[in-house]
């Protein structure tokens, strides 16, 4: 299942200087972010991008961040669906997942094999997570991307809790026809 | 391997199984990065901005190019009352005409009165012998000593020069059962009756 280890606030206790704050907010978030954007685009190398970009852009505006006004975490997962939005509208590239692409993919596998038969699971699925419409993708990449759990994804989206556990049923459901219209 | 999901929550579970790390190096990119200068790229403007962008320039134009053909007179409407002269064959100088054509030529309204109280205009208490609106056309049967001719050259319609000539049949002393008005100096290439 997801980890919700998320921290929801600013790196406060950062060292001062950009460069150490870049890396006090990426060792909070740069994880989660990555996770998360990896489930949208269709190699590491894209991820890395998206997600330096991101980082780049909260340290252009963590100024203007106000932590009363909300959590760091929605205010840099925002700033996250944008730059991936950014992204697709700029490369426009066709989705589709290459085994190759799958370095950055975490196996607990003992063997090589097993490990190629987790890749080859992991790029199928999100192959087809990939033709989902852009509410589900959205949904699953920030549940299961992100690692965070409905309430905090509720928040990213500004809905109800019940509302993303609702979406995401349905999103799961059309996702579960595409396997298995994939397997036919 | 994927092969059944008849219940969702296999789904679920196998989603959330799967977990990316980004290379070690990254966090040290991003801030090596932001340290030589290097900062996020200006987003690109979207389409539909684009498209909303235009359609404002467009309606600015369309605006301008108004208010430019107003401010030439091109799109107004005149009103034109010539007063007097004899346009019913009654012999008296005593009839007025009214033509509201829009860009000096399109005739909306010809109309012509009888300036029974004097005033050399048209008000209330003349007496309306005519009045048409659209293309010219006979009002009244043709009858045994109806009388055509031509008035010329004034400028009924307000287009500027006095070119036009008004084209009169009436039953004297003051039945009218058509009037059109038409461009009548030589070099004028339309002499289709308004």
């Amino acid at each position: 299942m997801p980890d919700s280890r998320i921290h929801s606030s600013a790196p406060a206790a950062a060292p001062a200087g950009k460069q150490s704050r870049a890396r006090a907010w990426y060792e909070t978030y740069g994880q989660a972010v990555y996770s998360y954007v990896r489930f949208h685009v269709a190699s590491a190398d894209e991820a890395d991008d998206v997600t330096a970009e991101t980082f780049l852009k909260v340290l252009a505006a963590e100024e203007r961040f106000d932590p009363d006004r909300g959590e760091a975490r929605v205010w840099i997962f925002r700033i996250a669906q944008n730059t991936l939005r950014d992204h697709h509208r700029r490369s426009r590239v066709r989705r589709h997942t290459s085994l190759g692409a799958m370095r950055d993919l975490v196996a607990d596998a003992p063997t090589a094999e097993e490990r190629l038969l987790w890749e080859e699971e992991v790029s199928r699925l999100l192959s087809a997570v990939g033709e989902l419409g852009a509410r589900d993708r959205e949904i699953i990449g920030l549940r299961y991307g992100s690692g965070m759990d409905t309430s905090a994804v509720a928040q990213i989206l500004g809905v109800r809790e019940s509302a993303v556990r609702t979406r995401l049923w349905r999103a799961l459901g059309r996702l579960r026809v595409l396997l298995e219209d994939d397997t036919a | 391997m994927i092969a059944d999901f008849a219940d969702p929550r296999d789904l679920d579970a196998l989603l959330g199984r799967i977990q990316f790390r980004p290379r070690a190096s990254l966090e040290g990119e991003v801030a090596g990065r932001w340290a030589r200068g290097d900062r996020p790229t200006p987003n690109p403007t979207p389409v539909r901005s684009r498209l909303v962008w235009l359609g404002v320039m467009l309606l600015l134009l369309g605006a301008v190019l108004y208010l430019m053909q107003s401010q030439l007179g091109l799109a107004r409407v005149r009103t034109v009352d010539r007063c007097c002269e004899d346009f019913d064959g009654g012999g008296d100088r005593d009839d007025g005409m009214l033509v509201v054509s829009r860009r000096g030529s399109d005739v909306q309204r010809l109309a012509i009165y009888e300036d029974l109280d004097g005033s050399r205009s048209y008000t209330a208490g003349d007496a309306l012998r005519f009045d048409r609106t659209g293309r010219p056309s006979l009002q009244q049967p043709f009858t045994a000593g109806m009388r055509t001719f031509e008035l010329c050259c004034r400028d009924y319609d307000g287009g500027g020069p006095a070119d036009d000539a008004v084209v009169i049949m009436a039953l004297p002393p003051d039945r009218i059962a058509m009037a059109a008005i038409y461009e009548r100096l030589p070099g004028a290439e339309d002499r289709s009756l308004r």
